[in-house]
């Protein structure tokens, strides 16, 4: 199963995300802020994070610091608004695989989560065998 | 003239003129004594000489009648020696004093006066001690009763071998003086003429005076008041702050000079004025300048941070609105796959998805505006960019049917900053160029190289053939969110971005615009120094 976790403070973000992944197939978890979403990690293994850069309580930098560090194996999308794109790049040098710019469409959302199931199956796997 | 001698402590010519006059009075008044005192001396000496000769002749004329003893000839002589104007009287009287013959008969046999002449020319004490004075005087002046002069002379007849011996025996031998002849003469006709002269030199020497003042006063003026009065009037009007004017004076002595030298003194003032004057001028310019420049400043600090604050609050509320169109954007595609394609619902759907996108695109738009993104600097090449510009928005629909006109100068014109940035102002330029022209006409791009105040600029023409600004939309050209463009095509906000980038250059944007001809912008960037750019 592969299973994604959406980080967002955003209620309307975090429906939007779970109503068009689910139908696709994904087992979707929902978390309204990073100490939240950090309690799933813990309980269960995701292989996605959706992330929002922007969040009370606890930035996504932290949060995406913490997954890094913890749960290495688990990709992180960073969800964007456009006056963040500098922190979305700081975001991908930081270790975050990919970022999506809000306000995005449910093709556009799909797409990414695709790519990163794809990629990394199948270089990730190369390594395993290796 | 008259000024001067009403306060004469105060005027050099008065003072001059009093010191000249006291002096010329008081030697006029020794000259004109002394000539009168001396005239006096010399009439009366004459009058002696004369009166000595009249009593000498009056003893010769005697002589023979007093020899030959004969008294009636002799009064008869000395009664004719009195007839002459002049002569008041001639008599003979013998030592003891008692007159022996008289002009005036009556006369003849009186006593002489003890204090007489007569006595007191030999005797100290007449009449008391026979003792002699060592130097016998023997005439004496006094006035008579009608205030004339008279002169009294007396002369002594001494004794002689011819009046001793005579027949008639009359004197004896041992007897030394046996008589005087003394005559009274008028100096009266003398007197007069010495008055006439006196007068006359007197009304010379007034008039000598007067004219001598006066030509003095004259020359006084001419040489001292009037220049001095010149000089003070060119003073009061210095003071009073006409440097325009300069004394007349002619001459070359001290007071020329002096208002020479005046003269350049104010000549020196003037040009120091007018110095002053200019500084003051200059300086006003330069305060007035520097003002504007702060007022300049103040307004675009002013201007900045309202663009600032605009772009934080813009770049807040676009985040924020980027979460609810998320919401929209996803549930109304979601939605639209319950209907068939072309089906009317469909149809609506899209409508909300389209304006979803038009409004992520202005909230792109708004965070451009905003800055957010900050910029990668490198060396930029104006003319590098400009064409890439122009090839990128050519294979855009809108300018299908503009053709750009390029003319850019062979110089590469580096500039240190963003291209993105530079891209932008020029996106902006074409877009506004070709919405001005409704799509067709020509687009004419030019870049030259100028000088502003010593530094060296790039200066970016665009100009097209488009309706042009209205005056009264000029001051607003470059305000954030003014459009003139309908509804949902322009968001206002293209010019003040790109203003916004200019100013951050250093540079400027300047517009000329003719309605119904066209409208040129001219975007001046500052050029840095050669050894900045190799550097």
């Amino acid at each position: 199963m592969k299973k994604i976790l959406v980080i967002d403070d955003e209620a309307i973000v975090r429906m939007s995300c779970e109503r068009t992944l689910v139908p696709e197939g994904y087992d979707v978890r929902l978390a309204t802020n990073g100490r939240d979403g950090i309690a799933f990690m813990e309980k269960e293994k995701f292989s996605l994070v959706l992330l929002d850069l922007k969040m009370p309580d606890m930035d996504g930098i932290e949060v995406l610091n913490k997954i890094n560090t913890t749960w290495p194996d688990t990709k992180v999308v960073m969800v964007t608004g456009y006056s963040t794109v500098e922190t979305a790049v700081q975001a991908l040098r930081l270790g975050a695989y990919n970022f999506i710019e809000k306000p995005f469409t449910p093709d556009t959302l799909i797409e990414a989560v695709k790519e990163v199931f794809e990629k990394s199956q199948g270089p990730r796997d190369a390594d395993k065998d290796r | 003239m008259k000024n001067i001698f009403s306060h004469p402590e105060k005027s050099i010519a008065a003072k001059l003129i009093i010191a000249t006059g006291i002096l010329i009075v008081v030697m006029s008044f020794i000259f004109w004594y002394a000539t009168l005192k001396k005239q006096e001396k010399d009439v009366m000496s004459m009058a002696l000489t004369y009166g000595d000769s009249f009593v000498k002749f009056t003893k010769r004329s005697t002589r023979h009648s007093m020899l030959v003893f004969n008294p009636e000839e002799t009064q008869r002589v000395l009664e004719n020696l009195g007839t002459p104007e002049g002569v008041q009287r001639v008599r003979i009287y013998n030592h003891q004093g008692n007159v022996v013959f008289s002009s005036n008969i009556n006369n003849v046999g009186t006593n002489v006066d003890r204090t007489s002449v007569a006595c007191k020319s030999c005797h100290a004490d007449p009449g008391k001690s026979p003792a002699l004075l060592p130097d016998p005087v023997k005439w004496s002046v006094r006035k008579d009763e009608k205030g004339s002069t008279s002169v009294k002379i007396v002369s002594e007849i001494v004794n002689e071998p011819d009046c001793y011996n005579a027949s008639c025996h009359a004197h004896p031998r041992e007897q030394e003086i046996i008589g005087f002849v003394e005559a009274d003469l008028s100096l009266a006709l003398l007197d007069e003429a010495l008055f006439k002269q006196g007068l006359a030199l007197t009304v010379y020497v007034i008039v000598f005076v007067l004219a001598v003042s006066m030509f003095l006063g004259i020359i006084n003026y001419k040489i001292v008041t009037h220049p001095v009065h010149e000089l003070s009037k060119g003073m009061e009007r210095v003071a009073g702050g006409d440097l325009d004017y300069s004394v007349q004076i002619k001459s070359v002595d001290e007071i020329g000079v002096l208002a020479g030298t005046f003269n350049s003194m104010i000549k020196d003032l003037k040009a120091a004025r007018d110095q002053r004057e200019k500084w003051t001028q200059t300086l006003e310019e330069e305060i007035a300048k520097k003002t504007e420049e702060i007022r300049m400043t103040h307004a675009n600090l002013v201007q900045t941070e309202k663009l600032a604050s605009l772009g934080r609050m813009a770049a807040g509320v676009a985040h924020e609105i980027n979460n609810p169109l998320t919401g929209v954007v996803t549930f109304a595609h979601l939605l639209k796959k319950g209907f068939a394609p072309d089906s009317p619902q469909a149809q609506d759907l899209d409508i909300i998805i389209e304006q979803s996108e038009r409004c992520t695109k202005i909230i792109k738009n708004l965070l451009t505006f905003a800055r957010a993104t900050p910029s990668e600097k490198g060396k930029v090449s104006i003319n590098d960019v400009l064409n890439r510009t122009v090839f990128m928005v050519q294979n855009q629909e809108k300018f299908h049917h503009i053709k750009f006109n390029i003319k850019l100068e062979d110089s590469q014109f580096v500039i240190i900053g963003d291209s993105s940035q530079f891209q932008q102002i020029f996106l902006n330029m074409f877009i506004n160029a070709a919405d001005a022209m409704g799509g067709r006409g020509n687009i004419h791009v030019a870049t030259r190289s100028l000088t502003e105040e010593g530094r060296p600029y790039v200066e970016i023409e665009f100009r097209d053939e488009g309706t042009g600004i209205k005056p009264e939309n000029m001051p607003k050209l470059f305000e954030p969110f003014f459009t003139t463009k309908p509804v949902g095509k322009g968001t206002g906000l293209g010019l003040s971005v790109s203003h916004g980038i200019v100013k951050h250059f250093g540079g400027n944007i300047k517009v000329k615009s003719e309605i119904g001809k066209g409208t040129t912008f001219f975007v001046r960037l500052p050029l840095p120094d050669k050894k900045n750019i190799e550097a």
